[in-house]
């Protein structure tokens, strides 16, 4: 755990450096916010992900967040700034509810609901009128400004994901090293044991998809702000948004603090240097690699690519 | 009233293709216990196998989607005995990812080597319909109903009166006690996955007369195979059938009130409705 925090501090304050060094218009410094928001809607899918509630319906948080502050701030002239607690609190009510019907089933039941209700949102946000439909939303350019949570170059936007990553990762440290975190491996070792050992296992399940809803929220609001442009097909992707978050962590290591971190770090640049480099014809390459690489990490190294350690060091699991 | 007649001979038709698509999914989990996230990508792979034999000889595609089956069957059966089957008894996630990375593999794959474009096959009798009492009855919507039903009833009899069906309820309820009756555990189940992954590979070719193929077709009908398999019990292949006409039913008639963008809507909210009420299925311990 404290090498994890020595290494989380670390690329976070060499981010923020790096935002302020390098060139803010350049491409590299694209792909690090891309990093950062990739690194942090992972450890969202962790809070839940990594104790055995196994969500594929994570894009229904990510786009509630993008829409809801991108359609408050168009119809209705709202700051994003205010948009985003909107955003998180219905992000959170639809978890509640969502939670209803999904919070006593298991494995790949559970899965399976929230996969259905992802794309039922996705289909929700494509009918109605408010959310313009299938043809996405644009949100205004209004020149750079903080209070408008919007900026011309990625560059002045590293600080904003260097905070949400950092408020990702404190969350999940938070979180594991609480009680909540103690109660949440023993419902994921064994449920039913929690449940007879007096863990509130209901409670507990539903605090921890509650925050990472909220947090996968903040992502879609950020995403929506860094990009000016969002549609349901983007936003609510299953493979773009559900299946990337949980890509990260598999590969780096399932509920641990540096696993979605060190998956983002290995999975993006490969995927934009792999699309740069490639002609069109051949784009169907990088998402073929990343769905080889997750059967293989998941078939050889279920604990993910971190839990590799060089000998010398101990061979110590975190 | 005509209208809703009309509703419900069309979602019975389309009804009963969701049964052999989705019957796969329901025997390859109550055999092995394992839910493919990838089912729907073998639709695609049959699709494309029917359009490819149609492109180059003629052969229709519900004649070429018994090679699809074959072709389908194979895949599954190879990518079970190669990779499935590593995970049978780690963890839910790990199960769960093997499949969900094969769902990109094989995607990108398709889009790799065949393009991106939608590809479609014309017959003689793509447009037409008979007239029944000012019902129309769409003869592709007919015939793939027709080979659907075939299908099952021969599933049906491969499962119950033949030495592999057998082996396989064998395997499904007791895998010690059949091993040691002298069956082969790894071969019965790499032909149960195969034989479900070739069932929806099937399904695919006999609505290709209606439906176009491209690499990501299955990603249509995911959530629609796994509704119907639910609602029957996954693990129950004569319930896929019955869940495939109702789910047929719900979408054709919730397109008389709802805007059409929305009859996928309303079916998602019933499939998460029913895992929360009866996860076992409406029709579990009803029909098996």
């Amino acid at each position: 755990m404290k090498q994890a925090l020595i290494v989380t501090v670390l690329v976070a304050l060499g981010s923020l450096v790096a935002g302020f060094v390098f060139d803010a218009n350049s491409y590299p410094i694209r792909v690090l916010c891309i990093v950062l928001l990739t690194a942090s809607m992972g450890q969202a899918w962790n809070l839940v992900g990594g104790f055995n509630q196994i969500s594929l319906g994570h894009s229904a948080f990510f786009g509630i967040g993008a829409y809801v502050t991108t359609v408050a701030q168009v119809k209705f002239g709202l700051n994003p700034w205010l948009g985003l607690p909107l955003a998180m609190i219905a992000s959170v009510l639809f978890a509640l509810i969502l939670s209803v019907p999904t919070m006593r089933l298991k494995g790949p039941y559970f899965a399976l609901a929230t996969l259905a209700a992802a794309e039922a949102c996705k289909i929700a946000a494509s009918v109605m009128g408010i959310t313009g439909g299938p043809q996405g939303l644009s949100v205004p350019f209004v020149g750079d400004s903080w209070a408008m949570m919007q900026f011309r170059y990625p560059g002045t936007y590293v600080p904003i994901f260097v905070g949400l990553f950092a408020i990702s990762s404190i969350v999940f440290a938070w979180l594991v090293s609480s009680r909540v975190g103690y109660f949440l491996r023993a419902v994921r070792d064994n449920e039913l044991a929690a449940e007879v050992a007096g863990v509130a296992t209901f409670k507990t399940k539903l605090f921890s998809s509650i925050v990472s809803a909220a947090l996968m929220a903040v992502c879609g609001v950020l995403f929506a702000q860094f990009t000016y442009f969002i549609d349901p097909e983007t936003v609510f992707s299953i493979p773009n948004v559900s299946i990337r978050a949980a890509l990260v962590v598999i590969i780096g290591g399932v509920g641990t603090l540096v696993g979605p971190l060190f998956g983002a770090l290995l999975i993006i640049p490969l995927e934009e240097l792999l699309n740069a480099s490639l002609s069109d014809s051949v784009g169907g390459l990088p998402p073929l690699l990343f769905g080889a690489l997750l059967i293989v990490v998941v078939l050889l190294k279920p604990a993910g690519l971190t839990s590799i350690r060089v000998p010398r060091m101990g061979g110590r699991k975190s | 009233m005509i209208s809703l007649l009309q509703a419900l001979v069309d979602g019975v038709l389309n009804g009963g293709v969701y049964g052999v698509i989705a019957v796969g999914l329901s025997l390859v989990f109550g055999v092995l216990g394992i839910v493919n996230f990838s089912q729907a990508q073998f639709l695609m792979i049959g699709m494309y196998v029917a359009w490819f034999i149609w492109h180059a000889t003629g052969i229709d595609p519900i004649i070429g989607a018994f090679a699809a089956l074959v072709v389908g069957g194979a895949i599954g059966a190879l990518l079970y005995s190669c990779l499935i089957r590593h995970v049978a008894d780690a963890s839910v996630l790990a199960q769960i990812f093997v499949t969900v990375g094969l769902i990109a593999v094989l995607e990108n794959l398709a889009l790799i080597f065949l393009g991106a474009d939608y590809r479609s096959v014309k017959t003689s009798y793509q447009t037409e319909a008979i007239n029944v009492a000012s019902v129309l009855v769409s003869k592709p919507y007919l015939i793939a109903f027709t080979a659907a039903i075939i299908v099952s009833v021969l599933l049906s009899l491969l499962l119950n009166r033949s030495w592999l069906g057998r082996a396989i309820r064998a395997t499904a309820q007791n895998e010690a006690a059949s091993t040691a009756f002298g069956i082969d555990g790894l071969r019965t189940k790499s032909l149960a996955f195969g034989l479900g992954t070739g069932l929806t590979a099937f399904g695919g070719g006999v609505i290709l007369p209606y439906a176009s193929v491209n690499p990501t077709v299955g990603s249509q009908y995911i959530v629609l195979m796994f509704t119907v398999a639910v609602l029957g019990g996954l693990g129950s292949t004569m319930g896929a059938l019955v869940g495939g006409i109702i789910v047929g039913i719900i979408q054709s008639v919730s397109t008389l009130f709802l805007p059409v963008q929305m009859k996928d809507l309303a079916l998602f909210v019933v499939f998460i409705a029913i895992l929360a009420i009866r996860p076992q299925g409406l029709l579990a311990g009803v029909s098996r």
